[in-house]
């Protein structure tokens, strides 16, 4: 009650404060002294009581107004804190051969030391005791860190780690020679005592683990890729492991890691890739009966394969100038690795009566080249060639395999002349099958005379023709190109042809005859120029002393689009990375272009991501720009293969892709899972501690003396306590009471 | 010796070829087969276009290349050049220092795919033709000096294997030539091989070889097919697959 009536103040040792406003003090003041005037105005004598009742209400109102505070200070001694930290990484979570896991361990240790504070942590500390072992990583030192700022300068009783010592922060470093040894930079002044009680035991637990799949994140095409499968051991007494590599499900090689003392080991993998594109690197080792973590068995990485150089072979019936500037473009690239078979000499050219011996010719090797070595090539370029006199009965079968290849993801080019197209005798063949062109012209199948192509609509947009960034510009250049001499005659462009350069006035259905023609065909593409002249497109250009820019950038581009560069596809995936963190927000853009290269708006990109736990479903239209946008499931570690298939909005399919990306499936809690006493016992030492072994008790190190003063300072408002206003109150109404009996109002 | 290839192994496709009928036509035209422009100077300079058809028959005859057997006329400085990517420069006396804009011309297309042949009949040392040469190289590539071609050169084994080069004499037995990218696309002789082509309009020769006679002739007439080929393939006869099979056949060392 007293406390009440006086605002809890005004007890004890303290000091008075006054702080109203001066300005709000003086008014009252002022007014009081005005009020007290009047009052006391006539006989006072008489009224003594009444202007004393007064005066003394109007002063406690003043009081008021100053705003009496009473400020209390002074201090108080409490015992020092006593702080636990327990890992709740998930190497805390094996089991022990007792079948307590680490962690109940921990927990048990924890509840027996009483703390006052007690904290978990895994990569960083968190507050309070954990439920369950699964937090990423393993930082002691970061954790006494955080400690020692929570609590700087202040005297704890004492500080207990509990941890099975598999630290993955900055605790432990190597030298050179790779000697571990225990980083006391990285520990902090600690305000207390250090007890460090070790769960869990070294070697106790049974592990085979694939500790990394170390590789580039690209590998060049048909060059040797590299893939070191690491590996550790643990509780076990197996000198080595079969290890097993796969690339996209399919067996890719096996070896054996054999283990040091350490129980260290690896097996390498030289691979030669042999197909451009995103692959599925998984490696695994058996598990045993015994082992103690089976998914730390298996790791998967992805490996972009990318060309170094695109391998080109070209096939020319008969030198000529077309094919004397077409290799001189392919044999100073750089980015090129051609083979060149020219037919020098044919049955027609024997009469001139020079011995074979004479003669630097060797075998035309085709049955090598299309048989056994087609695969290796990106692209094959058939320049004015006829199969005919060389293939023989074979020709049918040879064909066959160039148009397999092709659909299987290969390139081709026809280019033509005397020995090209229905001159070459290729209609009803199996290549015709592929080409971008119908054949089968009855009579006449050759123009001889000259013209200029004319570029389509597709053409001006398609990165084949595309010459010049600029439209106008590009297709000014076109029209300033030198004529062409000459052109195979077709039945036109093939069903899903996309038609680049037409023949001013040779038609064929009404359309003029295509003069460059692109088809995509299964996983490959072909090209029909039908000329055998385009090198007029670099040499007469020099003439005018502007280059043969226009003829590189042609059959570069032409080069580009044909080996399926990955930008020139009609749908194309991007993913920023291959290879991401769990969570980790990965976002696919699936861009669609039609057979002229023109962006898709409102196109149906359909798909699913067929993961570890199943398949998850993408749909989307594509915006304006024709591309759709994915985000990624990353939840669960393991390979994941996207499968995309764009549709136009009447149905006709665009398209289709497919890309995979790896939720590292490397658990670093789960590399290693033998419990690293010698660590913890080497922090304890460095801090001067106490190192408890696992399975065994001994009471944490506690500084008696450790304590914390607790400084108080209490402030009392006075002016707002009930009995100040109650004083004023009856002084005031005792003043108004005896006025009144006085007779004045 | 198994290691030499048969004669079906070398032309066994083109016997199949016999069965299946002339073909309907042999290029789209004379734009697109080979020819020879022959360049013409003030002075110093000849004009065989004999010689020329000999060879572009030869070499038809020969070989798989289509050509049209002609040779034009031409100034250096003339923009038909660049429609003629073969050309010869032919002379046995001095000629006058190219203008500015043949030059660059010159230059231009020998940069860009053009091949120039240049051949001195005079048949003498230091001949004042060689010297023009010499001099008119030295002014349209001052950093790319004429240099001897060894014995492994391209232009050797182009479609004959040859020893040494020879023409209507064999008095250097050496070929030159100044290399730009991957290819010489100047190459010079100072053997007078034209002069080994060369005919009067009866089909007779015009000059005898020495001192080898006929057979110097045929190996002259082999060379001048090997620079029609080694224009049109470049290096392409140093591709690993041809030098390794040629060994394997003990054709090349």
């Amino acid at each position: 009650m007293m406390d009440w009536l006086t605002a809890g103040g005004a007890f004890g040792g303290g000091k008075l404060l006054f702080t109203g406003e001066p300005l709000v003090i003086g008014l009252v003041a002022v007014v009081a002294v005005v009020v007290f005037g009047l009052a006391v105005s006539g006989s006072w004598r008489s009224r003594l009581p009444e202007l004393v009742s007064l005066l003394v209400g109007l002063a406690f109102v003043g009081l008021v107004a100053a705003r009496p505070v009473w400020l209390a200070e002074g201090e108080r001694v409490e015992p020092g804190r006593f702080v636990v930290l327990v890992d709740a990484s998930r190497s805390m979570a094996v089991a022990e051969p007792g079948g307590q896991t680490r962690f109940e361990s921990a927990l048990a240790l924890a509840k027996r030391l009483q703390a006052t504070e007690t904290f978990h942590f895994g990569g960083e500390l968190r507050s309070g005791s954990p439920s369950v072992a699964d937090l990423d990583g393993t930082d002691i030192a970061g954790a006494l860190q955080a400690v020692s700022r929570r609590y700087a300068g202040e005297q704890l009783a004492g500080i207990a780690v509990i941890s099975d010592g598999i630290d993955r922060g900055g605790l432990i470093r190597a030298d050179a020679a790779g000697a571990r040894s225990l980083d006391e930079s990285v520990l902090p002044a600690l305000g207390g005592p250090l007890t460090v009680y070790a769960v869990g035991e070294a070697r106790a637990v049974p592990d085979v683990s694939i500790t990394d799949v170390v590789s580039g994140s690209f590998a060049f095409l048909r060059a040797p890729l590299t893939i070191e499968v690491r590996v550790e051991r643990s509780g076990l007494g197996m000198e080595s492991v079969p290890v097993t590599l796969t690339r996209n499900g399919q067996p890719a090689g096996s070896g054996v890691a054999r283990f040091d003392a350490e129980g260290h080991g690896s097996a390498v993998f030289t691979l030669v890739p042999d197909a451009p594109g995103r692959f599925v690197y998984e490696a695994s080792v058996p598990v045993a009966a015994e082992d103690a973590v089976p998914t730390n068995n298996r790791m998967s990485r992805v490996v972009r394969v990318v060309r170094d150089r695109v391998r080109v072979l070209q096939v020319c019936g008969s030198p000529s100038l077309d094919q004397k500037f077409l290799r001189l473009f392919l044999k100073e690239d750089p980015g090129v690795d051609l083979v060149s078979f020219f037919i020098l000499r044919t049955q027609s050219d024997l009469r001139s009566g020079f011995s074979p011996d004479e003669l630097s010719l060797i075998e035309f090797p085709y049955r090598r080249l299309f048989d056994d070595d087609l695969s290796t090539f990106d692209l094959v370029i058939l320049q004015n060639f006829d199969y005919e006199p060389f293939f023989e009965r074979d020709s049918t079968r040879l064909l066959g395999n160039i148009a397999q290849y092709v659909r299987d993801g290969g390139a081709l080019a026809m280019v033509g002349g005397d020995r090209s197209f229905d001159l070459g005798k290729y209609g009803g063949t199996p290549l015709e099958e592929v080409l971008p062109v119908k054949l089968g012209v009855q009579g006449e199948s050759v123009d001889e005379a000259a013209f200029a192509p004319m570029l389509t609509e597709a053409g001006a947009r398609h990165p084949v023709t595309r010459l010049l960034a600029d439209v106008a510009e590009n297709a000014a250049l076109w029209q300033r190109l030198p004529p062409m001499h000459g052109t195979n005659l077709t039945l036109g462009a093939a069903p899903g042809a996309g038609v680049l350069l037409r023949h001013p006035s040779r038609k064929e259905g009404g359309a003029g005859l295509p003069v460059l023609a692109v088809r995509q065909v299964g996983s490959g593409r072909t090209m029909a120029l039908t000329v055998d002249s385009s090198w007029r497109w670099s040499f007469s250009e020099a003439a005018l002393g502007g280059g043969n820019e226009a003829y590189l950038r042609f059959w570069k581009s032409a080069m580009r689009w044909l080996v399926g560069d990955p930008d020139e596809q009609a749908v194309v995936l991007e993913l920023p990375r291959e290879n991401v963190e769990p969570d980790e927000p990965l976002r696919l853009t699936a861009r669609v272009r039609d057979a002229g290269f023109a962006a898709v708006a409102g196109a149906n990109v359909v798909g699913t991501v067929i993961g570890p736990d199943g398949e998850v479903p993408l749909s989307s239209p594509t915006g304006d720009d024709g591309e759709a946008t994915f985000l990624l499931p990353t939840a669960q570690r393991g390979a994941h293969r996207v499968k995309i298939t764009a549709t136009s909005a009447d149905g006709a399919a665009l398209g289709s892709a497919e890309t995979v990306y790896a939720v590292i499936t490397r658990d670093p809690e789960l590399d290693r899972i033998g419990a690293d006493a010698a660590t913890l016992q080497a922090l304890a030492e460095a801090t001067g501690g106490r190192f408890v072994a696992a399975g065994t008790w001994q009471e944490p190190l506690r500084d008696a003396t450790a304590g914390r003063t607790i400084q108080d300072r209490r402030e009392s408002p006075l002016w707002s306590a009930p009995l100040l206003a109650l004083l004023a109150a009856s002084a005031l109404a005792l003043s108004w009471w005896l006025r009144r009996q006085s007779g004045q109002r | 010796m198994s290691s030499h290839p048969s004669r079906r192994g070398l032309l066994g496709a083109a016997a199949a070829l016999a069965l299946a009928g002339p073909r309907a036509a042999f290029g789209f035209g004379a734009p697109t087969r080979v020819d020879v422009a022959e360049l013409q100077l003030a002075r110093g300079t000849l004009s065989r276009p004999n010689a020329w058809s000999r060879l572009l028959l030869e070499t038809v005859q020969t070989t798989s290349v289509e050509c049209t057997p002609r040779a034009v006329q031409l100034e250096p400085d003339d923009p038909e050049l660049f429609a003629h990517p073969f050309a010869v420069l032919v002379g046995d006396g001095e000629f006058p220092s190219l203008g500015a804009a043949a030059r660059e011309q010159l230059v231009r297309y020998l940069s860009y795919g053009g091949f120039l042949f240049v051949d001195d009949t005079s048949g003498v040392p230091d001949s004042p033709f060689d010297k023009s040469v010499r001099a008119l190289i030295q002014d349209c590539f001052p950093t790319r000096p004429l240099t001897v071609l060894s014995a492994e050169h391209s232009v050797y084994r182009s479609f004959f294997l040859l020893r040494e080069p020879v023409g209507r004499v064999a008095l250097h037995r050496r070929l030159e030539g100044i290399s730009l990218g991957s290819m010489h696309p100047l190459i010079y002789s100072q053997d007078d091989v034209s002069g080994a082509l060369d005919r009067r309009e009866d089909g007779l020769d015009l000059h005898a070889c020495v001192p080898g006679g006929e057979i110097q002739r045929r190996e002259a007439v082999k060379l001048a097919i090997n620079l029609i080929m080694y224009a049109l393939t470049s290096n392409y006869k140093h591709d690993q697959a041809h030098v390794r099979q040629l060994m394997q056949e003990g054709r090349l060392e």
